[in-house]
């Protein structure tokens, strides 16, 4: 106990790198779940086209995504892509890496729903004279988008959790300023145990966001109310 | 000139004829009532004439128009089409008066204030105001169907189409639509329903066309019809679905 103390106060005499990991870790996955969620739509977009090639291709792209690794896809443009003379930044990595990662799972979470939506109303969108985008925007994605506030929001908190990956590309979020701690101080079991509780933390803050966008999204009838 | 003139439709669809050259007027405010077996290409009719399906040969002309062509503007011509649906296909995300505002506000390019009026006007014809808040799944069926028709009318439609409008209500809720389909008919709205209820072909008046195997076989009066008709498939048609209405057909 004691010594968790001692290193709780070693913690916080380089409190300036430990926060700025923790900045760092929520800027990334705070844009990747705005950047994942866009691309999740784009992506969910194209799989409903009517081009036969477009939508195969879409789920292509979706499979290969959900099939790889992240870290393969931030090792190969980390690591790999300066051998062609393309150099960017771990941040720029990691956000291109992520966007494309989760917004192939995003548009699945999407899809799944877009499977219990009735086909009779977007029939009747049609019928009413709505366009195809017009029936996208004002039908499938408002119901879409509702049905898959649980699914997004575990998304958000993978999100969150999986930043630390980006630590193995050189950039410094929490998870390697915990690790810099950890080999400074010796304190390997305190340091990470203390990473761990800090991502338990965030994380339970993402879930109380979620509760309350579920709460207030939830699709009308599709959840038994309150007695 | 009557508004829809349909000659010679077919619709060829895996194989078969789902539709096999019909023919027929519809009359600035009439009414006419598409009876006929399940398969008979009821359905389907509606569907060639507002373009969600396309029809493989014929004519359809609209308010002097003809809208097979392929340079028509199909969403122009589904806006002067208001359609009820069988299962009502109300936006179960948006309330009742936002279900009859959407099309007002992203099609005609109303304001919220001037299509919440203008659907208001709908709601209260059809009895549905004071219900404008709630969601689709907190609505009776006779009252989806009710909000259904208050979004088709409040575009303004130069005839509603109703598909099987009361096949998925009970009786008592079936009695509510014909009550309304009779006052949209004293109010000169001109209407082409497909149905199979027997009560509703009856109740509502109007023209009878009964279509079997794609083909209109024949058009009348509901008594002319009702009656004994020479027709064998006519008969047979309406002694079954006498028979299967029976107990309903007993009350008065």
């Amino acid at each position: 106990m004691s010594s968790m103390l001692a290193f709780l106060q070693r913690m916080a005499d380089y409190w300036p790198q430990v926060l700025s990991g923790l900045g760092n870790t929520v800027l990334l996955a705070v844009i990747v779940t705005i950047t994942g969620l866009l691309g999740g739509i784009l992506v969910f977009y194209l799989s409903l086209s009517a081009n036969r090639v477009c939508r195969r291709l879409t789920e292509a792209y979706i499979s290969f995504f959900i099939g790889t690794p992240l870290i393969v896809l931030l090792f190969l443009m980390y690591y790999g892509l300066p051998q062609w003379g393309v150099q960017m930044s771990p941040l720029t990595v990691s956000i291109i890496g992520f966007t494309m990662n989760v917004s192939a799972y995003n548009a699945r979470y999407l899809a799944t729903a877009y499977r219990g939506l009735d086909p009779d109303e977007l029939q009747a969108a049609r019928a009413q004279g709505f366009s195809d985008g017009q029936v996208f925007r004002l039908i499938t994605l408002p119901q879409v988008m509702r049905l898959s506030v649980p699914a997004l929001s575990n998304q958000a908190i993978l999100n969150v959790k999986d930043s630390s990956v980006a630590f193995l590309i050189q950039y410094t979020e929490f998870f390697a300023q915990m690790q810099d701690l950890a080999v400074r101080s010796f304190r390997f079991f305190d340091a990470y145990l203390v990473a761990g509780a800090v991502y338990l933390l965030l994380v339970s803050l993402v879930v109380l966001a979620a509760r309350h966008l579920e709460r207030r999204y939830v699709l009308p009838g599709t959840r038994r109310r309150e007695p | 000139m009557p508004l829809l003139t349909v000659r010679n439709l077919i619709m060829t669809y895996e194989g078969r004829n789902a539709l096999d050259g019909v023919d027929f007027d519809l009359a600035e405010g009439e009414l006419k009532v598409v009876m006929g077996p399940s398969g008979s290409g009821k359905s389907t009719l509606l569907r060639c004439l507002n373009r969600l399906a396309t029809p493989t040969s014929g004519q359809v002309i609209f308010q002097g128009e003809d809208i097979l062509r392929p340079d028509t503007d199909v969403r122009a011509l589904r806006q002067r089409i208001g359609f009820v649906f069988q299962h009502f296909a109300l936006y179960r995300h948006l309330t009742a008066l936002q279900n009859v505002t959407l099309g007002l506000r992203k099609l005609r390019g109303m304001s919220a204030a001037e299509a919440d009026e203008r659907a208001r006007q709908e709601l209260r014809r059809m009895n549905m105001v004071e219900h404008e808040r709630k969601y689709p799944s907190q609505l009776s069926g006779g009252q989806k169907q009710r909000v259904a028709i208050a979004r088709a009318l409040a575009m303004d439609p130069a005839v509603l189409f109703f598909d099987e409008p009361t096949s998925a209500l009970d009786p008592l809720m079936a009695r509510e639509v014909v009550n309304i389909l009779q006052q949209l008919r004293r109010d000169g709205v001109s209407m082409l329903c497909v149905t199979h209820d027997l009560y509703l072909a009856r109740a509502v008046g109007g023209r009878l066309l009964f279509l079997d195997q794609g083909r209109i076989l024949l058009e009348g009066n509901a008594e002319d019809l009702f009656g004994e008709h020479a027709d064998p498939r006519v008969r047979a048609f309406f002694r079954q679905e006498r028979e299967e209405r029976a107990p309903t057909e007993a009350a008065p």
